[in-house]
């Protein structure tokens, strides 16, 4: 018996313990995923559309897999890597409930490949990078 | 002859060779040809509309007021305002000059650090002053009053004229809702600095060449598109392209409005003991100044007009950097970068095409990198940047009104209570 189920784990698709974040409930588009070792993440940017030089902000929420602690941090920046530079601004995140997150403060600019960073730090581990890329025009 | 009569006199033949320039050097193409890729006249429809809308600045209540207005230009010009009553802003910033002075660095009670940047179109920066030492366009016209090279004054002398000076007590009043004499004296300080804020913020670039050909191609005028110069097409092309100068001089400001170093000295007068730290400086004036938009004297009860202030994040790297100057009038605008050393567009763009990169910060952005442009490109790019200028220089404004007397609540100016 115990052979069987194990049998049947092994043949279980790897996201049977996986976890997926949702923005649901709120307003705006409904966002990007991203996944790294430990957490699934899912962000948007409020206003949807950037402009140069304009202010905005970013909406995410992440959950850890596998019934990892949840993150003790999260930080939330951006980068022009082939410019070798980052934003001007730091970004203040803040906790808006229900595992949400509200990122304020970002501002890109230039034209050109932005990439965010999103950093989930574990109470007792290395932070895990999760990144997702966009061209500003 | 004047100061400002030279001045002026100097600015009519400047603009004069510009015009006999673009005349002799130009070509209109061929009717129905357009030479720009779907993804260049994308870049070029990102460089309008001109104007730009526009909405009152929160930070400062009196913003877009005309009582506002009127009393911000007769003390633009009011030479009293500095202690020494010899030296006004009108003094650098000259409208024949496109509100700059055609000198590489001016002199108030002394000489200035760095170029006068114009006040053309400042109602759209973000920061202020080529440091960004300032959040906002009242803090800013504050920071040259007390500057001791500049009018030398401060908030006690600025009150007590203000005072004692019926009309300018009684517009004060008209603009404010309260007489000068109930305010404190750094309280009148700021209100001087809101309605000359309100006064600049009236001075605005007008259409150009290139403002044409982009309506034009916008709405998918071939023939209107075609009149655009040859020279400036491809000097377009270069700005949009292999030149990658709209990665900086973005948005139909032509300014990311943003700081950069450009690998310009940051030696005064060539002196390694005399530095001009730039933005690094600029930051640090900013945030110990009780007139930014984080302290008391923001109008804006949301706090929304600071949220640039609040997230400002200091960077070595911003040793050095000045702001990315907007190119609209930038024919009128001359001399050139922050320290004034470059005379013409010409020699602008030779700087970019010959650009010395061991100038530039080891550790910061690595966007700049020589051109190697051709003397015809030069030419070209050159040609473009000129098409980016108002048909004319700004006509004269100065120390005139022909505005009847003052009269607050159905009285005359009476100076109210007001004791020394």
């Amino acid at each position: 018996m115990k052979i069987v189920t194990l049998a049947v784990l092994m043949l279980a698709p790897a996201h049977a313990w996986a976890c997926t974040p949702t923005l649901e409930g709120k307003a705006g588009a409904p966002g990007k995923m991203l996944n790294s070792k430990t957490y699934n993440l899912v962000f948007r940017t409020l206003p949807e559309k950037i402009v140069i030089g304009k202010h905005f902000a970013v909406e995410l929420a992440y959950c850890a897999k596998d019934n990892a602690p949840a993150a003790a941090s999260v930080r939330v920046d951006a980068h022009m890597p082939e410019h070798r530079h980052g934003m001007n601004y730091k970004t203040v995140v803040t906790s808006i409930g229900g595992g949400h997150y509200r990122a304020e403060g970002l501002m890109f600019h230039m034209p050109g490949r932005w990439e965010y960073i999103f950093e989930l730090r574990a109470a007792d581990g290395a932070p895990e990078r999760l990144t997702a890329s966009m061209v500003l025009q | 002859m004047t100061k400002l009569k030279k001045l002026a006199a100097a600015g009519t033949v400047v603009a004069g060779a510009l015009a006999a320039m673009l005349a002799g050097g130009t070509q209109a193409n061929e009717p129905g040809v357009i030479e720009f890729s779907e993804a260049e006249v994308s870049r070029i429809l990102s460089h309008g509309p001109w104007p730009m809308p526009w909405s009152p600045d929160p930070s400062n209540r009196v913003s877009g007021n005309t009582h506002a207005v009127d009393l911000g230009e007769r003390l633009f010009f009011d030479e009293k305002l500095s202690v020494k009553e010899n030296v006004s802003c009108g003094t650098c910033h000259v409208a024949e000059y496109n509100w700059t002075d055609g000198v590489k660095r001016n002199q108030g009670q002394a000489l200035v650090d760095r170029n006068t940047p114009t006040l053309m179109n400042m109602r759209h920066h973000r920061w202020f002053a080529l440091d960004g030492a300032a959040d906002s366009l009242w803090s800013q016209s504050m920071r040259p009053i007390v500057d001791p090279r500049e009018l030398a004054s401060n908030a006690t002398h600025v009150a007590q004229y203000v005072r004692k000076d019926a009309d300018l007590s009684c517009r004060y009043e008209k603009t404010f809702g309260v007489s000068p004499a109930r305010q404190n004296d750094e309280a009148v300080l700021v209100g001087v600095g809101k309605v000359m804020a309100a006064f600049q913020e009236t001075l605005v670039t007008e259409h150009t060449p290139f403002d044409q050909f982009r309506e034009a191609l916008a709405r998918g005028d071939k023939a209107a598109a075609s009149l655009y110069p040859r020279d400036a097409r491809r000097g377009l092309q270069i700005f949009i392209g292999k030149g990658n100068c709209s990665t900086c001089h973005t948005g139909p400001m032509f300014s990311n409005g943003e700081f950069h170093d450009v690998g310009v000295s940051h030696f005064i007068d060539g002196d390694s003991k005399k530095v001009d730290g730039g933005r690094h400086d600029g930051i640090k004036k900013l945030m110990s100044s009780k007139f930014n938009l984080l302290g008391p004297y923001n109008d804006d009860a949301t706090r929304g007009s600071a949220i640039k202030t609040t997230h400002l994040k200091p960077a070595h790297s911003n040793f050095g950097e000045f702001k990315t100057p907007s190119l609209r009038n930038a024919g009128y605008t001359g001399p050139y970068m922050h320290s004034g050393e470059l005379l013409t567009l010409d020699q602008v763009v030779r700087h970019y095409s010959e650009l010395n990169v061991d100038r530039l910060h080891a550790d910061g952005e690595s966007i700049l990198k020589p051109l190697k442009l051709t003397q015809r490109e030069s030419a070209d790019l050159v040609a473009f940047l000129q098409t980016l200028n108002m048909d004319r220089s700004p006509p004269w404004r100065g120390k005139e009104y022909a505005h009847p007397p003052c009269v607050v609540n159905g009285k005359a100016a009476v100076v109210d209570n007001y004791a020394p």
